[in-house]
């Protein structure tokens, strides 16, 4: 549904995006991820058609975002950082307004709105004058205007900022929805928004993609399965040895409950889990627990981002 | 379509906002007083010192109704929804200018009591100048808030927004005088430019296919500014 490739963006000298490709199957869900000022909003920017790539493409429901801008942009619903709200108008008119420029037949306009309405849960506000509703207000309005005209792609940038815990929530559910007949790309910099909401992320820090995988599979990536939180029941006192008796397996952290021990369980890099819970179950020992310590995404991010670091701000600035 | 939607939109925030109320308001009062001094000082019936009065006051007035048009869009973001909506810079320019253009002909509309009072009281009333006067008067609007709509393309700050219009149009209000400095080709060229100069004649009772056509690439030069203007937004 979008194919982005080769996009780089130079703002004068400083380089906002490098080189970056990725694609968005149908019906996905895509987050794009990375600290402030890593360049998710110029890469959303770009393919809303607001910037233009200094070099690369991308095309957005087959149609390229240079080429045929005017047939991508009737294809897209795009929620800015900020919502692009009228603060003088209330929010019926704003709604009708938008469904005048997003060419909305005439005749389906009045089922558009309500839809939406419906949606965003502005039912009771419609009335209203937008600039005196309250920041959570304004940012179902503005994603109100991004669904009104039903688009194929969503491009929705920090839809979450600025919202309390409850309407965080329920605009999660909202995206959770939408995603089962749009194709969705979503920024955010908090994790635990992309693992509810995405099913596969793209990490970008300083312009460059880091890492383009599933969720699952970034959280494994960081060494899963090399490290287990364990509970034992010890049938003698020198279950230690039983453990460690494959070679570069430690024990750490071990502590005693009552009668029994908890340790974390730290495998040699290779893995080999198998012989170390047979040896143990075999000298009569009794798990009580067996954990998986998965790194958690924002483990993950922080050592991606971090190897990043590396690469110095000097090096992005590229002699005119 | 999309040029009506924008059109509405705009047409809905002056009303929404006190600045088009307070701009009638003052351009009336103003108008208004100077139509009784004048008539009482000169007891002539002759609109022509009203109509020229008017087109000074609207260039001072022009520029608080053009500053906000795209200013404000840059200001607030809002730019961002209209380019990535199916709506192309064009319609967004010509929505807006007809807006604004829209407004300035109500204004005029309310000085049509000033020639109703003059022919209640006067016999034989010359109407020629009057009506060429309003001629006049409407094309030099679209000239203005041409201009006014590309000073408040190039900034989001409308009060220089305003100032760009204000200076601007002031320079080619009284560029004419060159002429009496300069007796050559260039201060004949330059008084070619100036408002004032082909207004003056639409004042005198002519309306000239020159002038006409004077105003009417004027308005559209600088519209066709602001549509580039706001196109360069996408090259940069």
């Amino acid at each position: 549904m979008i194919e982005v490739q080769n996009v780089t963006k130079y703002y004068g000298n400083f380089r906002a995006l490098d080189n970056i490709s990725f694609s968005v199957a149908k019906g996905e869900v895509l987050g794009l991820l990375g600290p402030n000022g890593a360049g998710k909003t110029t890469a959303m920017r770009i393919l809303t058609c607001f910037l233009p790539a200094s070099s690369g493409t991308a095309t957005v429901a087959g149609f390229d975002i240079f080429e045929d801008s005017l047939e991508v942009r009737r294809r897209l619903g795009y929620l800015p950082e900020t919502p692009p709200l009228y603060p003088e108008m209330t929010v019926k008119s704003y709604l009708k307004f938008i469904a005048d420029i997003r060419e909305v037949p005439a005749k389906m306009q009045r089922e558009r709105i309500d839809k939406v309405v419906v949606r965003t849960a502005l039912g009771d506000h419609l009335d209203r004058v937008i600039g005196t509703l309250s920041k959570g207000f304004r940012q179902r309005v503005g994603l109100a205007q991004a669904l009104l005209h039903d688009p194929e792609v969503l491009i929705l940038d920090e839809p979450t900022v600025g919202l309390d815990p409850n309407q965080i929530i329920e605009i999660r559910g909202l995206i959770q929805d939408l995603a089962a007949d749009h194709t969705v790309i979503l920024s955010t910099h908090i994790l635990p928004e992309v693992s509810m909401t995405c099913k596969r992320v793209v990490i970008i820090n300083e312009g460059r993609i880091v890492a383009v995988d599933t969720v699952e599979n970034l959280e494994g990536k960081s060494g899963q399965a090399t490290r287990y939180k364990i509970g034992l029941k010890p049938a003698s006192l020198d279950w230690k040895s039983a453990v460690e008796s494959v070679p570069g397996t430690r024990v750490e952290h071990e502590r005693v409950e009552g009668e029994l021990v908890r340790f974390d369980l730290c495998l040699p890099p290779e893995g080999g889990y198998e012989g170390v819970f047979k040896a143990v179950v075999a000298k009569g020992h009794i798990f009580t627990e067996i954990t998986p310590a998965r790194a958690s995404l924002e483990e993950v991010f922080l050592r991606l981002t971090r190897t990043e670091e590396g690469a110095s701000a000097a090096e992005r600035k590229v002699a005119a | 379509m999309k040029i009506l939607a924008i059109l509405r939109k705009e047409l809905q925030t002056y009303f929404y906002s006190p600045a088009a109320y307070i701009v009638f308001a003052s351009f009336l009062l103003v108008v208004g007083y100077l139509f009784w001094v004048v008539l009482i000082a000169s007891k002539v019936a002759n609109l022509e010192p009203l109509l020229y009065n008017a087109a000074f006051i609207l260039l001072l007035a022009s520029p608080v109704l053009t500053m906000r048009l795209l200013s404000e869009e840059r200001r607030t973001n809002t730019i961002e929804l209209l380019l990535t909506s199916p709506v192309s810079p064009v319609e967004v320019v010509i929505g807006k200018f007809l807006a604004c253009f829209v407004l300035y002909l109500i204004l005029i509309v309310l000085t049509f009591q000033y020639p109703a009072i003059l022919h209640t009281y006067a016999q034989n009333l010359d109407w020629g100048p009057i009506i060429s006067g309003y001629i006049g008067l409407i094309l030099l609007g679209a000239a203005y808030i041409a201009f006014g709509l590309f000073a408040s393309s190039v900034t989001e700050n409308q009060v220089i927004s305003a100032m760009l219009t204000f200076g601007g149009l002031l320079l080619f209000w009284i560029v004419g005088w060159t002429k009496n400095v300069l007796d050559n080709v260039y201060g004949d060229a330059l008084s070619r430019l100036s408002l004032l100069e082909r207004f003056s004649e639409f004042l005198k009772g002519m309306v000239d296919s020159g002038n006409v056509v004077f105003f009417l690439i004027f308005t559209i030069i600088w519209l066709f500014v602001a549509t580039r203007v706001l196109e360069s937004d996408r090259w940069r």
